[in-house]
């Protein structure tokens, strides 16, 4: 490497010719605030439309398009106590142009234009563009306003205010909320700006046909200065309610949608996180699994049932959409499957075509280059690396017992059934 | 014999065949992959649903949405379902059913040859009881209530339902609640017997594999198995509507946030056959591109009038039987958003030539995307139209896009334009 990285920032190359494209994802990683959500969500969108070299969003777009249609986004995230601004591009390797003539490779003219975009946005005078600002506020205002249009997503976001009422942080999108967002002003945004560029931990990955020399050559011309490392825990722990609570809202809904919410204590370094994942795949998270079976494919009560487990706020989720006068029957085989996994009834065969599936989808994730650059940055908060063959044996030496014993920790918060009432119910 | 072309520039092969069955092969080898992708396709979908039967006279018309039921239930079978032997293998599979066509896939990166078997012979096999039958319907009915619940969808698809209001697009792929009621055991043969003859199906395999043993592997699976002699597919087109029936507007009532509108427009022009269509088809994408994608100065026109956002977005399709263009997006003017469309739209091979010197980098953008789907072997497969385009791939589709050049899309356009009509679906809050 030609020069020193600075302290608080990580590069990893994945180099290989697997693929047509060089792909990039720039990661700032901050603390999980209240405050800081809505903020950052606006300065993304404003960071995504210009720069001072390209002032309009198709001036930028329009040099997207020259790059041979370079993909180019920033979105935010939430990942237990931690709030991320990604920004990914890829572009094609020149190699399977014809007629290639520009002076420089795709790369690095994607690396300038990712500089462009950090270092360099539209601030006049020290300040975002005001007519950008407006529009961009506007926009992400439409936009957290439409979310609910979704109404799957829907009833997820009012489960997760239930079981989340004391947590704002956690209970609110990843976009922010309406209420912040109509007192944010441009100077809040520059604060923003200039705090996430000092102080965020900053996780650059490249993957495609480059060396690792070239990608630190380009990176190196960045002005990324130290900043500390972050060595908080990712993690968000929080204490379960002994008592469930259940709620239900009448919306104009052909479908009710059934949504319950579990703690489930166990995180992502922790020794049975593997079993974790194996007990959501047989609970509900693969085709295989108990709730498709049962939901779906013997009750027909269903199309969709199924579960997701989030190993860095340590819950687990269930969602169905259904008939709302079955729902009863829906809560009652959900839990049933629950305690089936509980007492250890669970098949060999079920647990060796879940292992089977969870390696395959590994193994396929291999092929994806964005997976594999997003996969990254759980390497980097849980500052664990697993090779795959280590991986591989953990996931064949776990039993039936194993996943007894997650199963056992998995404790109901909170059910929540957005439906569209009696008069609705075939 | 496998037919190999080689794509140098590019790194790529195919491999293509027809089996004695008649059962087209397409071997997409992808060096350095761990997953093989193969999606086995039958040309019947939704809007085939009056034909007549393969043992039968005359044409029958069947339930909307029986395409769409005979994908879910080809996965059971008497003593066992197909899912779980690929779950065996910790394979992934699926399936999906467009207005004319219905893949079944799977996915997996180990047991690649049993897991080919499976999917051939549950494909080939078919099990159909009124029991199993009527089973079906409660999970089904509940997948059409989670689209009626969708706003996009029902925009879309009302979009739809107004180009096309006398021919079967305008229904729903799954069909409705009550169609799907009278589908019986009976029927599903009738449009298996009909349509999955291996010489109305493809099969593309991308992945891991040498296509020479690919290639055995297929050809031993069918050649264990009879199969009936070809026959010709009687499908009844049944009504067409003819421009004046295209429905101009149509306004809803729905529970969203904001006012969504689609435009669609529909081509009454005959799509050419073969590689022209594919160029046709390009140039019109082109077309679109220089009129409405972020680069266009109508864009930033409209943005910076508050009149679209990022919701913004359109798209042109031909599929058999019909071709089309949407234009969408969410506004808080709905009233302006209609009609700086239709001035664009008006007056569009007016508009091209004003865009003309956006050509080359529209050009560029369309191959680097191309090229950049490669990368996935669901992309690759998905992207093959089987008969549509004479069996062109996504190398092939490249190699078109790449001799196009501006005045194939003005060719384009003024064959489309003329004879287009338009329609405004719009779905405003309650």
């Amino acid at each position: 490497m030609r020069e020193r990285k600075p302290e608080g920032v990580t590069l990893d190359v994945s180099s290989t010719q697997q693929f047509k494209t060089i792909g990039i994802k720039v990661d700032f990683v901050a603390p999980l605030t209240v405050d800081a959500i809505t903020a950052r969500a606006l300065l993304a969108q404003v960071l995504e439309t210009s720069t001072e070299a390209y002032p309009t969003q198709t001036a930028l777009s329009r040099e997207l398009s020259r790059l041979y249609g370079a993909s180019f986004g920033i979105s935010v995230l939430k990942l237990g106590t931690k709030h991320v601004i990604r920004l990914t591009c890829a572009v094609v390797n020149e190699k399977y142009l014809q007629n290639f003539t520009d002076q420089q490779p795709l790369f690095e003219q994607a690396m300038a234009l990712l500089k462009a975009v950090i270092f360099k946005p539209l601030m006049p005078a020290g300040q975002f563009d005001e007519t950008t600002f407006n529009q961009q506020r506007q926009n992400l205002f439409a936009a957290v306003k439409s979310l609910d249009d979704d109404k799957q997503y829907l009833a997820n976001r009012r489960l997760q205010e239930l079981v989340f009422k004391d947590e704002p942080a956690q209970a609110m999108s990843a976009l922010g909320n309406m209420t912040t967002l109509s007192q944010l002003t441009r100077a809040d945004i520059a604060e923003t700006y200039r705090a996430m560029l000092a102080n965020d931990s900053v996780h650059v990955a490249v993957i495609g046909d480059v060396t690792e020399e070239r990608v630190a050559t380009a990176l190196a011309d960045w002005p990324l200065t130290d900043r500390t490392s972050d060595e908080s825990s990712p993690y968000f722990d929080w204490t379960a309610q002994d008592r469930v609570t259940n709620a239900e809202d009448v919306a104009p809904v052909v479908q009710a949608k059934l949504n319950l919410a579990y703690r489930l204590p166990i995180y992502r370094n922790d020794a049975d996180f593997l079993a974790t994942t194996v007990f959501n795949a047989a609970f509900g998270g693969t085709p295989l699994s108990l709730l498709f079976t049962n939901v779906r494919e013997k009750a027909s009560l269903a199309y969709y049932a199924s579960s997701s487990y989030n190993p860095y706020s340590g819950t687990l989720g269930v969602q169905t959409g259904i008939q709302f006068k079955n729902r009863d029957q829906v809560l009652a085989i959900v839990a049933k499957q629950l305690e089936a996994l509980q007492s250890g009834e669970m098949s060999q065969s079920l647990l060796d075509e879940v292992k089977a599936s969870l390696l395959n989808a590994r193994l396929a994730a291999l092929d994806s280059p964005q997976r594999r650059l997003t996969g990254l940055l759980n390497q980097q908060l849980t500052r664990q690396r697993l090779p795959l063959k280590e991986w591989e044996a953990q996931l064949a030496a776990i039993t039936v017992a194993d996943v007894q014993r997650v199963a056992q920790q998995v404790q109901l918060q909170a059910t929540y059934c957005l439906h569209g009432g009696d008069q609705v119910a075939e | 014999m496998l037919n190999k072309k080689d794509y140098p520039k590019l790194e790529e092969s195919r491999s293509v065949t027809t089996l004695a069955n008649g059962l087209k092969v397409i071997l997409i080898p992808k060096a350095g992959f761990h997953k093989t992708y193969a999606l086995m396709t039958t040309d019947y979908g939704s809007i085939d649903n009056t034909f007549v039967p393969r043992d039968g006279q005359p044409a029958v018309r069947y339930p909307d949405g029986i395409a769409h039921f005979l994908e879910h239930k080809m996965f059971e079978k008497a003593d066992h379902d197909a899912f779980d032997l690929f779950g065996e293998y910790g394979a992934s599979s699926n399936a999906f059913t467009s207005f004319t066509q219905t893949s079944y896939l799977f996915a997996t990166t180990n047991h690649l040859h049993e897991n080919l078997d499976i999917l051939l012979d549950f494909v080939q096999d078919p099990y159909f009881t009124e029991a199993t039958v009527n089973k079906e319907k409660g999970i089904i009915g509940q997948e059409i209530q989670m689209y009626d619940d969708d706003p996009g969808w029902q925009s879309y698809f009302g979009m739809i339902g107004n180009l096309y209001p006398k021919e079967p697009m305008h229904i729903d792929i799954a069909g409705t609640v009550d169609s799907i009621a009278k589908i019986t055991a009976d029927d599903l043969y009738a449009a298996y017997n009909t349509f999955y003859h291996p010489s109305n199906m493809s099969l593309m395999v991308v992945g891991q594999f040498d296509p020479d043993e690919m290639l055995g592997w297929i050809e031993s699976n069918q050649n264990a198995k009879t199969f009936p002699p070809v026959v010709p597919i009687e499908r009844e087109r049944g009504p067409v509507a003819t421009p004046d029936e295209v429905v101009a507007e149509t306004t809803r009532h729905l529970s969203v946030s904001r006012p969504k509108i689609n435009i669609g427009i529909r081509g009454f022009d005959d799509v050419p056959t073969g590689a022209d269509g594919l160029k046709y088809s390009l140039a019109l994408s082109l077309v679109f591109d220089l009129l409405f994608n972020d680069t266009s100065d109508n864009y930033l026109r409209l943005y910076d009038a508050n009149i679209i956002d990022d919701s913004f977005g359109y798209d042109f399709q031909v599929q058999r039987d019909s071709h089309f263009a949407q234009v969408a997006g969410d506004t808080d003017q709905p009233d302006q958003f209609v009609a700086a469309l239709a001035a664009i739209l008006d007056h569009a091979e007016d508009q091209l030539v004003a865009a003309q010197d956006q050509f080359d980098l529209v050009k560029r953008e369309a191959i680097g995307r191309l090229i950049g789907a490669i990368n996935s072997e669901e992309a690759i497969a998905n992207q093959y139209d089987g008969p549509l385009f004479g069996g062109a791939t996504i190398f092939d589709e490249l190699a078109v896009l790449q001799q196009i050049e501006f005045r194939d899309l003005q060719a384009a356009a003024q064959v489309f334009w003329p004879q287009s009509r338009r329609t405004v679906y719009t779905i405003l809050p309650e």
